[in-house]
C-alpha cells in the first residue's frame, strides 16, 4: 500500500529550497483555482460547487484544525466543540446587528468570546479524565445550544437574521458567486496552519504530545499539564470562534439549530478520518468528508450515518487515519534545529 | 457496572435503551395486535403480553449490548496507549444504530399502544397514584434487588466484581476476561431493555433519538451514586429524578437538559467519587 | 561534602486500612549513591511517589534542603530539582529519543505558548539550545546514535537508558532511579553501573531502587533497607549485607556479593 504521507515527506526533504517554494506556489495556485472547476465531474448537484467549497469544506477544515489540537494532539476528547463555533457566530450576529462594526472588526471579539468560553469550560473540567471529560464537554455544547434556544433576547429558536457580509476590499462578497468567501477562508486556513505548525515543533507541541501519550509521566518530567491542557482548549476554541464569525457573516441568518451535537461529531469524524494529530491528514479528511455528502445525493441524508461509520471503522481498523504519521519526527527535528 | 469492569463508559447505552423500547412497541403492536384504542383484555392475557414485551425488550437490548461490546470495545480495549479510541468507537456505533433506526422510521415518532392500564389506584395528598407508575417503581426495585443478589452471590457475579477490582489478579485467578466483560454488557443490556419497556408503558411513544437525554440522565445518576456502585446508581436515579422534577417546576421544562448537565458537572467537580463510590481518576505510577 | 539534601522525616502513608510506610526516616547526602532495597511490597516505589509528589503523606515530611516539598505539585517538584525514572518504562513512545529529552528539558525554558507562536528570537535561541543540550545528554549516556528513532522502536536496553537520559533532561539535583536494571542482561548491567557512577561523578545525587545485589553492592555508597513499610537498616553496603535482620527479611541476599 502506497504511503502517501511518507512519499510526500520524502519528496519534501530531498528537494532544495527553490523546488520547495515552487511546489508550495503550485499547490496554492491549484487550490485557488478550484472554484473554477465547478463544471467538471466535481460538480455538486444540490448546492453550487463554489459554495460547497466554502461550507462545508472550508469551514470543516478550519474547525477540524482547531479540534485536532485538542483531540488529536493533546488527546482530550472534546464532544462539545460546536459550542465555540456557536459563540463566535452569535457574537458576530449580535454585534453586527446592534453596532456598526463589520466582520473584520468583530472577528477579534468573536475569537476572544470563544476563548473565554474555552477557559470557562476548561478550568473546572480539565482535572477529569477521558470519558468524563467527553461527557462534560458534550454537556457544555448542549448547554450552549439550549441556552440560545431558550433565550428570547438573542433570538430564541428563530435565531438572528440580517447579518451582513464582510466588507469587500476592492472586490465584493456575493451570495451567488462565492469565490471571495472561498479565497478568504483559504487565507484563514493558511494562517491557522502556519500557527499550528509553529506550535507543534516547539514547546507547546511537545507538551501536548506528551500529555496525550502519558500525562502522569509528562507531569513528572516537569510538563505543566494543567496549563497546557487549558491552552489546548483555549486555542482550539479560538479557531472555532473565528470559524463561527466567518460562518455567520456568510450565512446571513443563524439559529440554534445550526449548532447541534451532530456538528461536533462531524468535526470529530474529520479528525479521526484524517489522522489524529496530523495537520495534513486532517485537512484532507475534512475536505473529503465535507465534500462527499454534497456530491453524492444518497449520502446526503445518511451523512450522520456515514460519519458514525467512519468513527467506528477507522478507530478499529486504521486509527492513524488516512495519512499516518510515520515519518513525522524527521521533519520536526530538522525544523527544530534551524527554526 | 460497565464502568466498574471496563473503566470506560458505554457510550452506546442510549441506543441500547432505544432499541429495547422499540422492541416493546413492536411486540405489543405487531405480535399481539394491540392498538391504541381497544378494550383492555383479560388479566391473564394482559400478563402474558406484559411479560413477553418485557422479555423482548430485555433480550433485544442485551443482544445489542453484546454486539456493541464485540464491535466497538473489544478490539480496542487493550491498546492502552490510546485511551479515547474505544470511546470514539462506541460513539460511532451509537450513531450508526440511531441513524439506521431514524432512516427506517423516517424520523417519525411511533406510537405504542397502552399495555398496562393507566388506572388510578388512589390519591395521596392530592397526587394521583397510578397503576402503571406503581408497577414501574416496584418492578424497578425488584430488578435492582435481583441484580444485586446476582452480583453478590453467583459465580459470574463474583467474577465481575473481581475484574472490577483488579483485572490482572482476576485473570491470574482463572477468570475468563472476555466472558466476564461480555456478560457485564449483557447484564447492563438486560437492565436497560427493561427500562425501555417501562418507558414505553408510561409514555407510549418511541423515536430514534429518545435515548439521548435519558442516557445522559442515566449517566448522571450513576455518577451521583458513584460509578461502579450498583446501590449508588439506584439512589442516584431516584435523587436525580426528584431534582429534575423540582427544577422543572421552578425554571420550566425546556431547561431540563441544562439542569441535568449542571448537576453532573457540579458532582464531578466537588464529589467525583459520587456519594458512595470510588475515585474516578487515579494516578497510576 | 556531607550535607543532607533530601530528608524524609517520620514519613508515613496509609491507604485505607493499610499502612504502606510507617514513620520512615531517611537522609540522602549530597553526591552519594544511596540504594533502597527491600522485598517486593516493602514500600520502595511508594517512597519515590511521596518524594515526587504523586502521593501526599498521611503524616511526616519530605524536606528538600530546608523546604518541605510534600504536598507540592508534581511538575513543581521536578522544577525544584528532583527527577525520576519508572519501573515499567513510560517513555513518550510516539516521540523520538531526542524529543523525549527535549520535552523534559522544557521545564527549564522560559518561553511559553505565546512566545512560541510569535516566534520570538528568545524562543528560537531556546529551541536551538534545547536541541544541543539534549544531544549532549544523549552522548553522555551513550545513545546519541538513536536520536531520531521513535522511542517505541528502540531496543529495550536503549529504552532503559533513555529513561535516565530523559530524567537528566530536567537538570535535576537528585535523580531517582526505579529498578533501572530490570530486564537487562549481565553485560548491560555492568554498563549501567558504570553509567550511574559517571552520572554521580558529574555532580548528581542518586537514590536508587534495585533488586540486583551485585549491582548495588558494587556502586552504592550506602544502602537502606525497607521491609513492610519500615526502615530496618541504613548503613554501608558491607554492614547491611551482614545484618541478620536484613538477611531474614530478604532471604537470599548472597553473602559474598562483591
Amino acid at each position: 500500500m502506497i504511503n502517501l504521507r511518507d512519499k510526500g515527506a520524502e519528496f519534501w526533504e530531498r528537494s532544495n529550497r527553490p523546488v520547495r517554494v515552487l511546489t508550495v506556489f503550485a499547490t496554492l495556485f491549484v487550490i485557488a483555482c478550484l472554484p473554477y472547476a465547478g463544471n467538471t465531474f466535481l460538480q455538486t448537484p444540490i448546492a453550487a460547487f463554489d459554495a460547497v467549497l466554502v461550507y462545508p469544506m472550508g469551514i470543516f477544515i478550519l474547525m477540524a484544525l482547531g479540534l485536532n489540537v485538542v483531540v488529536g494532539k493533546s488527546g482530550l476528547l472534546d464532544l462539545g466543540y460546536v459550542a465555540f463555533f456557536a459563540v463566535g457566530a452569535y457574537t458576530m450576529a449580535l454585534l453586527s446587528t446592534h453596532t456598526h462594526m463589520n466582520t473584520w472588526e468583530i472577528m477579534p471579539f468573536g475569537i476572544a468570546a470563544a476563548m473565554i468560553a474555552g477557559l470557562l469550560l476548561a478550568i473546572p473540567t480539565l482535572r477529569l479524565r477521558g470519558d468524563y471529560l467527553a461527557i462534560v464537554t458534550l454537556g457544555f455544547g448542549e448547554i450552549v445550544r439550549v441556552s440560545a434556544l431558550n433565550t428570547e433576547a438573542i433570538g430564541g429558536a428563530l435565531g438572528i437574521a440580517g447579518i451582513p457580509f464582510p466588507p469587500g476590499l476592492g472586490f465584493e462578497y456575493q451570495l451567488l458567486d462565492q469565490k471571495a468567501f472561498y479565497w478568504t477562508i483559504i487565507v484563514m486556513i493558511l494562517i491557522v496552519i502556519w500557527i499550528v505548525r509553529r506550535l507543534s515543533v516547539r514547546r507547546p507541541g511537545r507538551a501536548w504530545e506528551s500529555i496525550r501519550q502519558d500525562e502522569d509521566a509528562a507531569e513528572l518530567m516537569g510538563v505543566s499539564t494543567y496549563k497546557y491542557k487549558i491552552w489546548a482548549f483555549v486555542f482550539g476554541a479560538a479557531i472555532g470562534g473565528g470559524a463561527g464569525v466567518f460562518y455567520a457573516s456568510r450565512s446571513m441568518v443563524i439559529a440554534p439549530d445550526n449548532f447541534t451535537l451532530n456538528t461536533s461529531i462531524l468535526i470529530l469524524a474529520c479528525v479521526v478520518f484524517g489522522g489524529m494529530g496530523n495537520i495534513w491528514g486532517v485537512i484532507v479528511g475534512a475536505a473529503i468528508l465535507g465534500y462527499l455528502p454534497d456530491r453524492f445525493r444518497f449520502l446526503s441524508d445518511a451523512r450522520l450515518l456515514l460519519f458514525g461509520l467512519v468513527l467506528v471503522i477507522f478507530m478499529n481498523l486504521r486509527p492513524e487515519g488516512i495519512l499516518p504519521r510515520k515519518k513525522r519526527e524527521k521533519a520536526i527535528v530538522k525544523k527544530g534545529s534551524d527554526a | 457496572m460497565v464502568y466498574g469492569v471496563l473503566r470506560m463508559i458505554n457510550f452506546a447505552n442510549s441506543e441500547i435503551f432505544m432499541v429495547g423500547a422499540f422492541a416493546t412497541m413492536i411486540t405489543s403492536k405487531y405480535v399481539f395486535d394491540f392498538s391504541t384504542e381497544m378494550i383492555p383484555p383479560s388479566n391473564a392475557k394482559l400478563l402474558l403480553v406484559v411479560l413477553s414485551c418485557l422479555v423482548a425488550s430485555m433480550l433485544a437490548s442485551a443482544l445489542l449490548a453484546f454486539l456493541v461490546e464485540l464491535v466497538a470495545y473489544r478490539h480496542l480495549r487493550n491498546r492502552t496507549s490510546n485511551r479515547i479510541a474505544p470511546l470514539i468507537s462506541a460513539i460511532g456505533i451509537g450513531i450508526v444504530i440511531s441513524e439506521i433506526v431514524r432512516i427506517l422510521t423516517r424520523a417519525r415518532t411511533q406510537f405504542s399502544p397502552n399495555i398496562i392500564p393507566k388506572k388510578a389506584l388512589f390519591t395521596f395528598h392530592g397526587a394521583e397514584i397510578r397503576l402503571d407508575n406503581t408497577i414501574t417503581i416496584l418492578a424497578g426495585l425488584t430488578l435492582f434487588i435481583i441484580l444485586e443478589r446476582f452480583i453478590k452471590l453467583s459465580r459470574l457475579g463474583k467474577g465481575i466484581r473481581a475484574v472490577s477490582m483488579d483485572e490482572d489478579s482476576a485473570k491470574l485467578m482463572g477468570v475468563n476476561l472476555n466472558r466476564v466483560i461480555s456478560l457485564t454488557f449483557i447484564l447492563g443490556g438486560l437492565m436497560t431493555g427493561a427500562a425501555g419497556f417501562f418507558y414505553v408503558n408510561v409514555y407510549e411513544n418511541v423515536k430514534y433519538n429518545m435515548g439521548f437525554s435519558l442516557g445522559l440522565a442515566a449517566f448522571t445518576a450513576a455518577v451521583i451514586g458513584g460509578i461502579g456502585n450498583i446501590r449508588g446508581a439506584f439512589f442516584g436515579g431516584i435523587s436525580l429524578g426528584l431534582v429534575e422534577i423540582y427544577a422543572s417546576a421552578i425554571v420550566g421544562t425546556q431547561w431540563k437538559p441544562v439542569t441535568v448537565f449542571l448537576i453532573l458537572i457540579l458532582i464531578l467537580l466537588f464529589k467525583p467519587n459520587g456519594l458512595f463510590g470510588e475515585a474516578i481518576q487515579k494516578t497510576r505510577v | 561534602m556531607s550535607t543532607t539534601i533530601l530528608n524524609l522525616k517520620d514519613l508515613t502513608i496509609k491507604f485505607g486500612g493499610v499502612t504502606a510506610l510507617n514513620s520512615v526516616n531517611l537522609e540522602l547526602k549530597e553526591g552519594e549513591i544511596l540504594a533502597l532495597i527491600g522485598p517486593n511490597g516493602a514500600g520502595k516505589t511508594t517512597v519515590f511517589n511521596l518524594i515526587t509528589g504523586v502521593y501526599k503523606p498521611t503524616s511526616g515530611n519530605v524536606f528538600l534542603g530546608d523546604v518541605a516539598i510534600d504536598g507540592k505539585k508534581r511538575h513543581h517538584i521536578t522544577k525544584l530539582g528532583i527527577a525520576r525514572t519508572f519501573q515499567n518504562i513510560r517513555l513518550f513512545g510516539d516521540m523520538t529519543t531526542l524529543e523525549n529529552v527535549i520535552t523534559a528539558s522544557d521545564v527549564r525554558n522560559k518561553v511559553g505558548l505565546v512566545g512560541s507562536m510569535l516566534g520570538t528570537p528568545r524562543s528560537r535561541s531556546e529551541e536551538k539550545a534545547s536541541v544541543a543540550k539534549a544531544h549532549e545528554i544523549l552522548k553522555f549516556i551513550g545513545i546519541d546514535e538513536y536520536a531520531d528513532r521513535l522511542a517505541k522502536n528502540l531496543p529495550y536496553g536503549v529504552q532503559r537508558r533513555l529513561e535516565i537520559a530523559r530524567a537528566l533532561g530536567t537538570e535535576p539535583k537528585i535523580l531517582l532511579l526505579d529498578e533501572p536494571a530490570a530486564g537487562l542482561n549481565p553485560q548491560e548491567k555492568v554498563e549501567l553501573g558504570a553509567t550511574i557512577k559517571k552520572i554521580r561523578d558529574a555532580g548528581y545525587t542518586i537514590l536508587l531502587i534495585e533488586h540486583d545485589m551485585s549491582l548495588i553492592m558494587g556502586i552504592s555508597d550506602r544502602v537502606a533497607v525497607l521491609d513492610f513499610g519500615q526502615k530496618i537498616a541504613d548503613d554501608l553496603p558491607s554492614v547491611v549485607q551482614n545484618d541478620p535482620q536484613v538477611i531474614a527479611a530478604y532471604l537470599g541476599v548472597p553473602a559474598d556479593a562483591s
